[in-house]
């Protein structure tokens, strides 16, 4: 049942992204990023990361989404999207070094040695593993390593965020030569 | 249903991130505007992200999924800096083109 969902939600993501790049239009672009999003939150639920599912859904398809399709309005360059600048032979090279590279993590993935301690252990260690994921993932597990063992990280994370607002809302003031 | 696995090995979630960061690779190659490189380069990191929290399932360890919020928060903190820049350059050029942007070319 685990593996039928994954395999729907993977097949629907893999579909949306290669949409969502192929596309000339900003704004359809945007919504398939958003439904790439909400599948990634069903992934993380499979994996047991319930607190991160959230914060997916609020923060990318809920924040960051909505603030990029309220550029896109802005600015209006939803459609047409200038042509596509003259890349004559790099287009056939990039997709085939693409495939390429993905196909050799894909290899590498699949045949590593922590992938195949996971296939030996995907019975008992998963077992033992699941025995944590079952109370792992949710937000006062998360939040005791969070606070605990990268309470550093999450401080010096709230002085990122202030300077990014200070720096987007000087950004993008209003100035007084623009038209 | 039989043949299936009872759940889903780490390999499949590897697997599906790699392809997904491939695309997102492509999309910051091919596309000219500087949104849509951003939205892929967005994939990027969702698909580093699912890397981290299957590994996080598999070790039965949580550092994976700290690591990944961290990730996501920084993601927020960059989206907001790097639009606010696009649209300060598109104020003044009237295109979000990236080969536009060429000031600084020898």
């Amino acid at each position: 049942m685990e593996f039928l969902i994954f395999s729907v939600f993977a097949m629907v993501s893999v579909a949306a992204a290669l949409l969502m790049v192929l596309q000339r239009n900003a704004m359809y672009s945007a919504l398939f990023l958003v439904l790439i999003f909400f599948c990634f939150a069903v992934f993380y639920i499979l994996l047991g990361a319930y607190f991160l599912a959230v914060v997916q859904v609020a923060v990318y398809a809920g924040a960051i989404m909505v603030l990029m399709l309220f550029v896109i309005m802005l600015l209006n360059v939803a459609y047409p999207e200038p042509a596509d600048r003259a890349l004559g032979l790099l287009r056939p090279i990039g997709w085939s070094a693409a495939l390429v590279l993905a196909s050799l993590v894909a290899w590498v993935a699949a045949g590593s040695p922590g992938a195949s301690v996971a296939r030996t252990t995907s019975g008992a260690g998963l077992a033992l593993g699941t025995v944590g994921v079952a109370e792992a993932g949710h937000v006062q597990e998360v939040a005791v390593t969070l606070f605990s063992k990268y309470l550093l990280p999450f401080e010096m994370t709230s002085i990122l965020l202030l300077a990014a607002i200070l720096g987007a809302s000087v950004l993008a003031r209003k100035r007084p030569d623009h038209a | 249903m039989p043949g299936l696995p009872e759940t889903v090995p780490t390999e499949a979630y590897l697997a599906l991130s790699a392809v997904l960061f491939g695309i997102g690779a492509i999309g910051v190659v091919l596309r000219k505007s500087a949104l849509t490189m951003f939205m892929s380069i967005e994939l990027m990191l969702n698909a580093v992200n699912l890397t981290l929290v299957a590994f996080a399932r598999q070790f039965g360890r949580l550092d994976g999924q700290v690591i990944v919020f961290f990730v996501m928060a920084v993601a927020a903190a960059e989206v907001a800096v790097g639009l606010a820049i696009i649209v300060d350059i598109f104020r003044s050029r009237r295109s979000a083109d990236v080969d536009d942007v060429s000031w600084l070319r020898g």
